[in-house]
């Protein structure tokens, strides 16, 4: 096994992180014809865990995780316009069901595609007003009993996105802890600090690689690609629950503000948690299945 | 990024696999167990030696020095498949793995086969002379004294910690050698035989019980060793320092993966401190391949030298507390016997809690991780 990106995807990496430190602060319109002409909807698993990466680190507003995560495992395709899709067996809390052109439901006699003015879906308000979640409540739906079954795509893509968030609450926290002087001396120099810091690193790295081991695992369409989302939607919840205590910790009064752009990621991470089932849920999953070696 | 094997490093592997198969001492052959970190039965001295004959040691290294110049890939191969067997890969971890590697590295020729090939072919066994009663996570702090007199260092001063010492033929020692120097700058390495007189070796047990006796205190009262016994240049014992722990460094998140491993196999529950072992161990093994892979900041294998030993601790204080007051019993056996194994391994869930601080303390502390972490990848200040 290899576990490293090859030139290609460092290429990628390279090229998503620039295009987006250009595109800051862009309406999301232009955001998403922008993905959409650079092919991003098309990066096949690992590139697109590469992408989805980089959008967390931006706390996107486009509904471009939706629409390649949810909706396409589900439909098999990618849909017109965006998409999303509704696999809880509920339509609870699905991730842009407000506005996407199209709608992949799970139901128990197969996946049925619906166009998003079809269905009744009312948006929830969050702590992330970024974010945009709904309810499914009626029209199309009714037709069809709903069935629960999660894609391995899925699970990673919220995985991959959070990991995103929390390098970088971590960048900004190191940022703010080199510049921040108390007792006449930069915190960041502090022990006590320091070893926050460092286990937020540590969190963020051993959550990384089980979001890319899931991509690669989907990639190849290996046996242990279930267990290996399950580890990475886990892995992402724990490290956002250290990077979220460490991260709001450090960053003292200033991050509590809304002036800081801290809590964007704070918010951005912490929804990442919740969604599709904190980390306890999928831990549990996990609890269920044949024990399997890398 | 791809998953799948390389067929290479297989056939490697199965080569392995069957020259283990053909040699392997038999428990009958094995019953006398180990003591201490050098004390190796004769019978696991002859098996080490088969092993170095045949390549299968260290089998990174050249021919002559135990191995078959292995790739990195195949080295892995080669311990992990120790490691599903329960193979201990010594029973003198130390003398192959830091001592006969730094003199490896830093020796001359000569010294490389008077020393490292008889602590590889297990004729001789050797400990390691770090740490000091002032000098611990502050190694570069230690005062053991050596100079130069004729063509012999005399050495005065105390190592503790030291161990196997007891046991050992040989210590690879530190020694401070230019007192007037900046800390860093004024260490050398020597190897000092246990028989020179002089040496004095006080063994004393840990906490684990008063029959383990490994740790020991070294005292060095105008010991004369000599000057050819210089391991590395004058003064640049730092460089020895790092080299060698380096090297053991790179490899030692692979122990951590074993414990977890084992521990997976001996205390399976449905506690959902269990799901989190399953994901440390693959976290700590995809960083672990990362890692090998290379080009990255050195510092990162502090993030696996401190993820791995926390997450065995943390792992096996959930084992032992999962026992309730069956945890109490000790001395006990928790895995099945194998006598190709450390025994430490298999011991009372409190023992096997006991020993991951071992972990977490030798090495570098934790926190001294935590701050190479902070400074050399966050960039934060000193």
């Amino acid at each position: 096994m290899e576990f490293e990106f090859d030139e290609d995807q460092r290429l990628l990496q390279q090229a998503v992180r620039e295009t987006l430190a250009k595109t800051a602060g862009l309406p999301e319109e232009e955001l998403w014809a922008t993905y959409l002409a650079l092919g991003w909807l098309e990066a096949p698993p690992v590139e697109l865990a590469i992408v989805l990466e980089e959008l967390g680190y931006v706390a996107d507003p486009t509904p471009f995780l939706a629409t390649a995560t949810w909706f396409a495992p589900l439909a098999g395709r990618l849909p017109s316009g965006s998409g999303t899709a509704v696999f809880d067996g509920a339509g609870r809390f699905v991730l842009d069901a407000d506005r996407a052109d199209e709608i992949a439901l799970l139901t128990a006699d197969g996946v049925v595609v619906v166009s998003g003015a079809d269905v009744t879906a009312e948006r929830v308000a969050t702590f992330d007003t970024r974010l945009h979640v709904a309810h499914v409540t009626a029209g199309g739906v009714d037709a069809t009993p709903l069935a629960a079954g999660v894609p391995d795509l899925a699970l990673m893509g919220l995985a991959a996105t959070t990991v995103g968030a929390c390098r970088r609450i971590l960048d900004l926290v190191v940022a703010h802890v080199k510049q921040r002087e108390q007792f006449g001396v930069p915190i960041g120099s502090f022990q006590a600090v320091k070893h926050k810091a460092a286990d937020m690193y540590v969190a963020i790295a051993r959550a990384r690689v089980l979001a890319y081991f899931s991509a690669l695992t989907i990639a190849e369409d290996d046996p242990r690609r279930a267990r290996a989302a399950l580890m990475a939607k886990a892995a992402a919840g724990e490290c956002q629950q250290v990077v979220q205590r460490n991260g709001a910790q450090l960053f003292g009064a200033m991050g509590f503000t809304w002036e800081s752009e801290l809590h964007t990621y704070l918010k951005r991470a912490m929804a990442g948690n919740l969604l599709l089932g904190p980390a306890s849920v999928h831990r549990k999953s996990l609890l269920n299945m044949e024990v399997a070696a890398l | 990024m791809r998953l799948g094997t390389d067929p290479e490093v297989e056939k490697f592997r199965a080569e392995f696999a069957a020259f283990v198969d053909e040699h392997q001492p038999t428990a009958e052959e094995a019953r006398e167990r180990s003591q201490s970190s050098s004390d190796v039965p004769e019978w696991a001295r002859t098996w080490q030696r088969t092993l170095f004959d045949a390549g299968w040691l260290l089998p990174g290294n050249p021919p002559e020095y135990g191995g078959r110049n292995a790739t990195l890939e195949q080295v892995l191969a080669h311990q992990e498949e120790l490691s599903r067997r329960r193979i201990y890969h010594s029973f003198n971890p130390q003398g192959i793995g830091i001592i006969a590697a730094s003199i490896l590295t830093f020796g001359t020729d000569e010294q490389k086969k008077k020393w490292a090939v008889p602590i590889l072919r297990a004729e001789m066994t050797a400990s390691l002379g770090m740490s000091e009663p002032g000098a611990g996570s502050d190694l570069a702090g230690l005062r053991t004294r050596a100079t130069l007199d004729g063509d012999h260092f005399v050495v005065n001063g105390q190592k503790v910690w030291t161990s196997g010492a007891h046991d050992a033929d040989v210590l690879l020692t530190f020694v401070r050698t230019d007192p007037d120097a900046p800390k860093h700058k004024g260490i050398s390495v020597l190897l000092i035989r246990t028989d020179t007189e002089g040496v004095a070796r006080r063994p004393f047990p840990s906490m684990t019980g008063l029959d383990d006796i490994d740790f020991n205190e070294v005292f060095f009262t105008d010991v004369r060793v000599p000057k050819e016994n210089l391991i590395g240049e004058l003064n640049k014992g730092w460089a020895v320092a790092h080299g060698s722990l380096g090297h053991e460094r790179t490899m030692l998140w692979i122990s951590y993966a074993e414990r977890l491993d084992d521990l997976i196999r001996d205390a399976p529950s449905d506690a959902d401190w269990f799901a989190t072992l399953q994901m440390d161990v693959q976290a700590l093994r995809l960083l672990g391949y990362e890692q090998l892979s290379g080009g990255q900041n050195p510092a990162e294998i502090s993030v696996l030298k401190l993820f791995g030993s926390e997450a065995v601790q943390q792992a096996h204080w959930h084992a032992l507390d999962e026992q309730g007051q069956a945890g109490l019993v000790h001395p006990a056996r928790t895995a099945p016997g194998n006598h190709m194994n450390n025994d430490v391994f298999g011991a009372s869930w409190w023992e096997r809690y006991a020993r991951s601080f071992t972990g977490t303390i030798a090495g570098g502390t934790s926190e001294v991780h935590r701050n190479i972490i902070a400074e050399r990848i966050l960039g934060l200040p000193r």
